[in-house]
Formats: structure tokens, C-alpha cells, sequence
């Protein structure tokens, strides 16, 4: 299960909708801890009157909801990285890991990830030598 | 857009552990943290 491997890389959860805690009790206690074993085990986040969706500009006034954004945030608290979207299509876990082990790769190598780079693949170490040489060592 | 950016900090209640808990952003510096923002409870997707 994806939260497990996000556990691994040591990134914190937060999840976030304009539902009260009590709401996400329940939420949590009749469906989702059918869906996964012992329910959800990081925190649900309560946004009524959606200020916090505000901040991130994903709230939704007319809906009155926040929409599915989603960021990465760093050790320092920068955002590196951000997916916004509309309600009808849900996300995809392995991007987010795929992402994060990038981020993580790059914050303890100073090497970047090229265009598709999944976890061992080609990475790039930015070089005044590199530069117009990519093709040599890199191919899409 | 936010992304290069400081992350806004906020505080707000959270269901965690079978609790209510106040949850604050700037508690998790040190962390990777993703947050997820979703349209709502007891929806589809």
C-alpha cells in the first residue's frame, strides 16, 4: 500500500477537506477502515469555511469544497511540488512517490532527474562540462 | 503559485488516532510532508 512506502521515505500525511473531525470519524470508522486495514493512520484534517484550502488556492467557493491539490513540502517547508485537480479524477500514489524519491535523490545529491526518470534510472550532474553535452549521456 | 515557495503555515482540529488533535504545519519542519486536500468525506473518488 502506497501510505506504507511513504512511512519508508519518512514523509508525513496530512489530508484536508471542509468535513468536520466528526465527520471524518465516521468517514473513518464505516468506510475507509473497510477499504484499509485499521482505518486511516494519519491525520484528517478539518477545513471548515475552507481558510486553510484558501491559503493553498485550491478552495472552491461556489462548491464551498477544496479541490484535489495536492503538494510535496520539504524538511525546510518550501513547496517543491504541487497537482491540482478537478473532482472527477483521482489521483495516482505512484507519481507522488515517484516525485518524492526525486526530490529526496536530489536534496542528498545535488544530481537532477531527467524528463521520466523513475527510481534508478539516469540521473544528470549539472556541470559547466555538461552543458550541450546531455545527449552523450542521456537520451530520452 | 506556490510551488518555490514557503509553504502557508496554518493550525487547525484533525482527526488522528481516534482523537481530535490540533494540528499545526510548522510542527512537521524536518519532515516531508505531502498534504492532500480533497473535495470530501463519503465522496467516490
Amino acid at each position: 500500500m502506497s501510505y506504507n512506502t511513504l512511512k519508508e521515505l519518512n514523509v508525513e500525511v496530512l489530508s484536508v477537506s471542509v468535513d468536520s473531525v466528526f465527520v471524518h470519524k465516521i468517514w473513518n470508522e464505516t468506510e475507509l477502515s473497510k477499504m484499509v486495514s485499521g482505518g486511516i493512520s494519519f491525520p484528517m484534517v478539518s477545513d471548515q469555511g475552507g481558510k486553510i484550502g484558501t491559503l493553498y488556492d485550491v478552495y472552491d467557493e461556489d462548491a464551498g469544497v477544496d479541490i484535489r491539490g495536492r503538494f510535496i513540502i520539504d524538511p525546510d517547508g518550501k513547496v517543491q511540488a504541487a497537482e491540482v485537480l478537478t473532482p472527477p479524477v483521482g489521483r495516482n500514489p505512484q507519481e507522488l512517490i515517484r516525485q518524492i524519491k526525486a526530490y529526496q535523490y536530489h536534496l542528498k545529491t545535488g544530481e537532477v532527474m531527467p524528463s521520466g526518470w523513475t527510481e534508478g534510472g539516469t540521473t544528470l550532474k549539472p556541470s559547466p562540462e555538461l552543458a550541450g553535452k546531455v545527449w552523450e549521456v542521456w537520451k530520452p | 503559485m506556490l510551488v518555490g515557495k514557503q509553504a502557508p503555515d496554518f493550525t487547525s482540529n484533525a482527526f488522528y488516532n481516534g482523537e481530535i488533535k490540533s494540528i499545526n504545519l510548522g510542527d512537521y519542519k524536518g519532515s516531508w510532508v505531502v498534504l492532500c486536500f480533497y473535495p470530501g468525506d463519503f465522496t467516490f473518488v
